[in-house]
Formats: structure tokens, C-alpha cells, sequence
């Protein structure tokens, strides 16, 4: 176990040494400089010149770069250059938006999914199920960003029962005021990865199903709860876990489209403006730690494995 | 199926609980609050190192401005400088305060705090986009060269405190549009004298604005979200009407548009879309209001290169035949913009109503082509992705340019690569916008040494006008100076000028007194009111 966890970390190191030297390069051959943005400000050349100076950017490419590693190592991120300002307190700044809006979704999502697709399975061929198989088509097909749109004009505009961009009304608001405001872009990023994860619900409990144990334990004469609950879920639940272990990372990288399009304050916006300004610091912190993080919910798939399914703890 | 009526009670039960916080907000509106849409977050409130137009309106809402300029004739007005008078030399202005003005924090705002704010300008470490304007003043290069601090420290040459409420700024040689370059705003010395200039642009003191002297007051920014600011009661000009702004940031311009009509927003500033005016003014609710800006598009024409057809001016003249520049205004943004053929705009006091090129056909293009001796060639055109009147303007241009034998190859490009393609001069034709002053002083474009220079035109003549249409003050001969410039300047078929876009305002009937400046959005915005709206105080 101990061993096992260590590989991990040893793999996870390297994985992660890498993604931040090919960041780097990729970021650097770009076209484009932090102080390009506006063409018509009027720097003075000098002053140009002093601010790269400061901010130690007028270095050779392989100094940043150890530079940078070796401020890492000391746990520290570097500032933005554009707000001038710690990447961690930026990102902190924007994370409880985005997981607010994420995290919903993500449960929203994935109870439905499970119940959904769980119930197509058992009445396969049935009225839920063909109802299912259409709405999924429709939910994996359908641009999101249009589907947010198309939300906002009939709850926001049609009947403006919903507030169509934003978090908040003010800083006092309350929580429904809050809730208010997340119905559209939560539905919108439900109704996404709910037809993703309910096809894969399905497709495995089916799987389940069909197994001899499954049989074994109708003819024993279990009811159908039983039977699901006990059997089916916990055999279906392996590759559920790493479907839904993989998409964890998503939750901190935030939602950009739904974002963009309710206008909500989370980390995916300003992770793309940050990428378009050429904001180095912030695109290295940004990719390093969506990189840990996948590493991190692979490992955390491993262990809910191991957890789950007895065989394999047997094994480790 | 008794469970599914469970669910839909439970649905029902939780659009109520919703209904009810939306009514909540509704009642909000009734107060003398404003809500402002923005298009991107401000980056900083600081307005001395604001690079981005978010920031500069944001900074307008928080910060005075020492002097400014009027929206109709862009002549120099009195602000924190009550008056400003040249003295005989011809060099040195002198600059009253107001009486009585205070920062927030009740420390009274003095010429000391003028006086910092040019030595920080001034200063070697500073970092931001006001020195160029501040290079005419005596002693500020020196200054600025030798660095003997890292704080906004010492003295310039030219800038003399005489007392608490007067300044005086010497200049190094007699410059006219010097006045019309004081429209920023000074900086508390009080709180940042012990700030070293190099840390400043990140510094929370200016971030947060802890103090401040303008018409509102920050009482929270919340990045990405929103800025709130409260109606500063001490504001020299007078405390203003509405009592909070609420200036949000919304990126979906469709979700702007559907807030206003919802009654959510009360101004949707300055880039209302061409297309979807005519639906928002048939809304008795909402009026349009529009006002010319101080910039232009233009197609850019690269001339640096070696062997190319486009250092000929003869093929620079035959593109600038090209499109019909009426066509574009009426079609394409449907009468909002005015056509442009030089590089003066209607609001500057020297544009010349009169001056147009000679509208040219496509068989004289090609005539012009023929005689340069590039009967065909083809030009890589670039633009900015997203941006679909540019977009509209190119395939225009390829269109006809293919009449006349040019092959144009289009390029969308992302904002960043856009740039660095400028930059590196890897384009033959840019679609692109740009700012010009409020003086008519073109030096920064056109004269060979100009900082904005980007397409390398030189011409000694014009480079000798420009100087000296600096060097008088009389505004008459200033305006003939101007016009013979442009003169010049078309002739050498530079850039090919389109057209000067208006702003467009799309605000709810209730506000009244919004009249946007064409340099800023929240002009005397301390005079602006909500009608029928309960004052919230």
C-alpha cells in the first residue's frame, strides 16, 4: 500500500516536471508579450523596458525557467503580470464562484445519471428508456453555449423569472437570491455531462445485468431492490467511480462556456484571459496544478477501488 | 407515479422560493442605484498604471481629474485646477486648485499632492502609459534619467510649488497640446510618498482605492463580478444625484441586452451593437444615446518590405480606390459612423468638413496598377478573429481586389498573434482601429519619430509642419497647419482610412443627464439622475 502510494508520488513528479517544461516552451513560443495588449497606449519605450527589467522577464528563456523552479520549490507562485498580484490569492479569489457553480452540477449530474440510467437499464426498451435515449442524443449534440442562450431568453428575457448574468445582486444578497442566479447556468452544464455519464450508468449496469450472478440471485428469489442495490451498483460502480473521478478536476478548472455565458465569476474566465493577455505566471501555476490535480483524482480513483471492490485490496 | 407528483411539488415549491428572491432584487431598482453593464473587469483602479479601457472608465468613477477637456469642442476645462494661466515667457503655466477640496479620508487635497503624483510619473521606475506626456516638461528627463530614488522623491526643474493651491510647470519649449495632456487624476501623497514607485502598480492601497477624491467612493469590488461605489458627498463638483452605481461585468453582450430589457441593467455603455439598435429603440423604456469618439478603422499598409508592390505609391492609391467607403458606413454599420478620409476627426477643431479624395473606380485602380507596372501580385490581409465588421471589410476588399488582379489572402488572427504579426511585420494589409488625441497634434502617428509610428512613414515636410503646429498657440493658424498636414499625408496614401465609428448608448428612459464624453463614459456623471426613481438616501 505504502508502496504503492510512493510510486504514485515518484510518477506524479516527473508527469508534473514535465507538463511544466512543456508549458513553458509552448508559452514562450507563442506570439505575443504581456505588454503588447493595447497597441495604442503610449509606452515609452523605457518604460517598457524597466517594467520587463523588473520582473526579471528580460532574462534568457532557461534562467526564467530555473528561476521560476527554483520559486516554486520555495512554494511560491509567482505574481500575475497583469494585476500584479499572487497567482494562489487571484485563483483563491475566484475558486468558491466557480466550485459553487461546478459542484451542483457535478452531484446534479451524476445523481440523475446514476438514477436515470440505472431505471433505463432495468426497463430496457421501455418508455423511459427510449425517452432517455432521445434526450441524451439531444443533450450531447446541442451546443452548450446555445442551449444557455436559448435558457436565458425564454427564463430570463420570455419570462423573466431568472436573472439572466451573474453571481449576485449585491454583496448582502440572500441565498435564494444566489440560488436565483444559479438555475440557468447549472441546468446548462447539467444537462452536458448528465446525457454523458447516464449513457455510461447505463451501458454498465446493463453489462451487470447480464451476468449470471445477477440470475442466480432472481432465481434465489431477491427482490428487485435487493438485487440492485446489492449487487448491481456495487459491480457497476468501478468504472462510474473513474468516469466520475476523471471529470473532478474539471470542477477546479471551472466551466468556461457557462461562465461566459451567465457571466459568472469564476477561475475559467480568467484562466483563458490570462492565456490570451500572456500571463505567465498565471498560465504556468494554472497548468501545473490542473496537471496535479488529474494526477491526484487518478489516485483517488485507485483508492476508492480499493475501497469498493475487495478483490482488488487482496491483490494490493 | 406518486413519486413523480412528489417531484414536480418539490419543483413548483423551489421556483417560488426563487420567484421570491428575483422579487427582492426588483425592489432594489426603486432606489437612485445605477447599474452599469462592462464588457471585462477592470484590472486595476489604479489610474496612473491602468492599461486597459475597463480600467480607465472604472478609475474615472473614483478618481478626479485635474483637468478636462468638453465633449462638443474638446477645449481644455477647468476640474481640480480651477483656472490655468500661461505666463509671458510662453513656458510656464500656472494652476490654481480649487478651494476646500479634500481626499476621503479628510486630509485636504494641496498642490503637494499634484506635485507627487508628475514626480512619480516622472520618476525612472515608473512604469506606465503618462510619461511620454510628461517628457515636454523642463527637468522631468533628467529626473527620470538619474533615478536617485526608488520613491517619488525630489525635485523636477520645471514643477515649483508656490503654495497649498498653486502650482507652476515649466516647460521645455513652448507646447500646445500641453493642457489637454492634464486630464489625469493626482494620487493621495499622504498614503504612497513611502511606496517605492516599483511596487506601486501592484500596491492594495491603489488597488482598493482606500482614498479617494472623485464623484463616487469604492465600496466593493468584487473582481469579475462587479465594482459598487458610493456617491462621494465631499465631491468638488458637487455631491452626485444617484446614490450607488453597480458597474458589472458581463461578457455576453446577449445577456446584456437581455438584462436591460429586463430592467436589470440601466446603461449599456458605449458598444451597443449596430444591428440591434433598432430593436432596443422601439422599446419606450430604453433610449439610444450616441456620441462621436476619437477613433478610426483603418486598413494599414505595410511598406517595409524589400521588393514589395506596395512601396509604389501609385498601387498604395489604387487600394484606397478600392472600397466604397459610403457603402460601408450605410450597409455595413448602418449610418453609425462617418466616413473618414484623412487622419483628422469631426470633433477635432481643425478637421476640414470639405477635404475628401477623389472617389476613384475600380478602372482607375486598375489603370494606376498597370502604370506602377503590377498588373497582379497578391497581399496578405490581417485581422482581428471576432471582430465581424473587420471581418465584413475584408471580404469587401478581397472582392474587389480581385477585379482589379490582386489576390488578397485573409487572415482571422487572435488578438495576441494580431499583435505580434503587427509588430513583426508578417502582414501586407491590417484591418484596425485606433485612438487619436483630443488636440489635433499628429505627431505620434505620423511624424517619422513618433512613438506610434508603426508603418515607418516619413515625410520631412510633414515632420517639419508637425513641429511647428506644436510650437504656436493660435488656434487659427494651428488649424491651417493641421489641414496642410493632412494634405500631405493623404497624398502619400499612407493607410487607407474607413471610417469613425460612434459610441452607442443604450440606457433605460429613466436616466437622465447621461452624455457620454467621447474620451470617457462617465462624464460629469455626478449630474446624472434616476427619474421616478426614489432617492435611496
Amino acid at each position: 500500500m505504502i508502496r504503492l502510494l510512493l510510486n504514485r508520488l515518484w510518477q506524479t513528479a516527473i508527469v508534473l516536471f514535465g507538463v511544466s517544461v512543456i508549458t513553458f516552451i509552448i508559452m514562450h513560443s507563442a506570439p505575443g508579450h504581456p505588454l503588447q495588449a493595447n497597441p495604442e497606449l503610449r509606452l515609452d519605450p523605457t518604460a517598457v523596458e524597466r517594467w520587463l527589467e523588473l520582473r526579471e522577464l528580460d532574462e534568457p528563456l532557461p534562467a526564467q525557467y530555473i528561476g521560476w523552479l527554483s520559486r516554486m520549490f520555495r512554494g511560491d507562485f509567482g505574481k500575475s503580470l497583469i494585476y500584479n498580484r499572487p497567482v494562489p490569492e487571484l485563483a483563491l479569489e475566484r475558486l468558491p464562484a466557480t466550485l459553487l457553480l461546478t459542484v451542483p452540477a457535478f452531484l446534479l449530474a451524476l445523481g440523475l445519471a446514476i438514477s436515470c440510467g440505472t431505471w433505463a437499464a432495468l426497463r430496457q426498451g421501455g418508455f423511459v428508456d427510449r425517452l432517455l435515449g432521445l434526450a441524451t442524443l439531444a443533450g450531447l449534440s446541442l451546443p452548450s453555449f446555445w442551449l444557455g442562450i436559448i435558457l436565458m431568453m425564454l427564463f430570463s428575457y420570455g419570462y423573466p423569472w431568472l436573472p439572466a448574468s451573474g453571481m449576485r445582486t449585491a454583496e448582502n444578497s440572500s441565498v435564494s437570491d444566489i440560488l436565483a442566479h444559479l438555475v440557468l447556468p447549472v441546468t446548462m452544464l447539467v444537462a452536458g455531462s448528465f446525457s454523458y455519464y447516464v449513457r455510461y450508468v447505463r451501458y454498465t449496469v446493463l453489462a451487470v445485468l447480464s451476468q449470471d450472478f445477477i440470475r442466480i440471485a432472481r432465481a434465489r428469489g431477491f427482490t428487485e431492490l435487493y438485487i440492485v442495490f446489492r449487487h448491481v451498483l456495487p459491480n457497476a460502480s468501478l468504472p462510474i467511480v473513474t468516469v466520475a473521478a476523471l471529470s473532478l478536476p474539471q470542477l477546479f478548472t471551472g466551466a468556461l462556456v457557462a461562465e461566459y455565458v451567465f457571466s459568472w465569476p469564476g477561475i475559467g474566465r480568467w484562466i483563458v484571459t490570462s492565456t490570451l493577455a500572456r500571463d505567465y505566471p498565471v498560465i504556468m501555476a494554472v497548468n501545473l496544478s490542473a496537471a496535479a490535480l488529474v494526477a491526484f483524482s487518478n489516485f483517488l480513483a485507485d483508492l476508492l477501488f480499493l475501497l469498493i471492490d475487495p478483490r482488488l485490496r487482496f491483490k494490493a | 407515479m406518486r413519486r413523480s407528483m412528489v417531484f414536480v411539488l418539490m419543483i413548483i415549491g423551489f421556483s417560488f422560493l426563487l420567484l421570491n428572491g428575483c422579487q427582492k432584487g426588483q425592489e432594489e431598482t426603486n432606489l437612485q442605484v445605477l447599474h452599469v453593464a462592462a464588457p471585462a473587469s477592470p484590472i486595476t483602479l489604479n489610474p496612473l498604471f491602468a492599461r486597459d479601457a475597463g480600467s480607465l472608465e472604472a478609475a474615472a468613477l473614483l478618481h478626479p481629474q485635474l483637468l478636462g477637456t468638453n465633449p462638443d469642442t474638446l477645449e481644455v476645462e477647468p476640474r481640480l485646477f480651477a483656472s490655468f494661466e500661461l505666463q509671458a515667457d510662453n513656458l510656464t503655466y500656472l494652476f490654481r486648485l480649487q478651494e476646500g477640496l479634500l481626499w476621503s479620508d479628510g486630509t485636504p487635497l494641496t498642490a503637494d499632492d499634484v506635485a507627487f503624483t508628475l514626480l512619480l510619473i516622472s520618476h525612472g521606475d515608473y512604469t506606465g502609459w503618462l510619461y511620454p506626456l510628461l517628457r515636454f516638461v523642463d527637468g522631468a528627463e533628467e529626473y527620470r534619467n538619474k533615478r536617485l530614488s526608488p520613491y517619488a522623491q525630489g525635485e523636477i526643474s520645471g514643477i515649483r510649488v508656490i503654495d497649498e493651491h498653486t502650482i507652476a510647470i515649466r516647460l521645455k519649449q513652448l507646447h500646445a497640446p500641453f493642457l489637454s495632456y492634464l486630464t489625469f487624476p493626482p494620487l493621495p501623497a499622504h498614503k504612497l510618498q513611502n511606496v517605492k514607485v516599483a511596487e506601486m502598480e501592484g500596491h492594495p492601497s491603489l488597488r482598493n482605492v482606500l482614498v479617494g477624491a472623485g464623484p463616487y467612493l469604492l465600496a466593493a469590488w468584487k473582481p469579475d463580478e462587479y465594482l459598487h461605489v458610493r456617491a462621494n458627498p465631499d465631491y468638488h463638483l458637487g455631491k452626485p444625484k444617484i446614490a450607488e452605481i453597480y458597474y458589472r461585468f458581463i461578457p455576453n453582450i446577449e445577456a446584456q441586452v437581455i438584462e436591460l430589457l429586463a430592467g436589470k441593467l440601466d446603461l449599456l455603455p458605449t458598444a451597443v451593437k449596430v444591428e440591434d439598435v433598432e430593436m432596443l429603440a422601439a422599446d419606450r423604456q430604453i433610449s439610444i444615446h450616441k456620441n462621436e469618439r476619437l477613433v478610426y478603422d483603418y486598413i494599414a499598409i505595410n511598406q517595409k518590405e524589400e521588393g514589395s508592390p506596395l512601396k509604389d505609391k501609385r498601387v498604395r492609391q489604387a487600394l484606397a480606390m478600392l472600397l466604397d467607403k459610403d457603402e460601408l458606413v450605410t450597409n455595413l454599420l448602418l449610418g453609425n459612423a462617418e466616413v473618414l478620409h484623412g487622419p483628422l476627426l469631426p470633433l477635432h477643431f481643425a478637421f476640414d468638413r470639405e477635404f475628401s479624395q477623389e472617389k476613384g473606380s475600380l478602372p482607375a485602380a486598375r489603370q494606376l496598377l498597370l502604370q506602377a507596372g503590377h498588373p497582379q501580385f497578391q497581399l496578405k490581409l490581417i485581422f482581428n478573429s471576432g471582430n465581424i465588421i473587420r471581418e465584413n471589410v475584408a471580404l469587401l476588399f478581397k472582392e474587389q481586389a480581385a477585379q482589379v488582379g490582386i489576390d488578397v489572402q485573409i487572415h482571422a488572427l487572435e488578438w495576441e498573434a494580431f499583435l505580434a504579426a503587427l509588430t513583426n511585420g508578417d502582414y501586407d494589409l491590417a484591418i484596425l482601429g485606433r485612438s487619436a488625441d483630443a488636440d489635433p497634434d499628429l505627431s505620434f502617428h505620423w511624424h517619422s519619430q513618433g512613438a506610434g509610428n508603426r508603418t515607418g512613414y516619413a515625410n520631412e515636410k510633414v515632420d517639419r509642419l508637425l513641429e511647428e503646429g506644436v510650437a504656436v498657440l493660435d488656434k487659427e493658424r494651428r488649424s491651417e497647419l493641421y489641414r496642410q498636414i493632412q494634405e500631405l499625408i493623404v497624398a502619400d496614401a499612407p493607410i487607407i482610412w474607413l471610417y469613425t465609428r460612434q459610441a452607442i448608448h443604450a440606457a433605460s428612459a429613466d436616466l437622465q443627464g447621461f452624455a457620454a464624453h467621447p474620451e470617457s463614459l462617465f462624464y460629469n456623471v455626478h449630474l446624472w439622475s434616476l427619474a421616478g426613481r426614489e432617492d435611496g438616501l
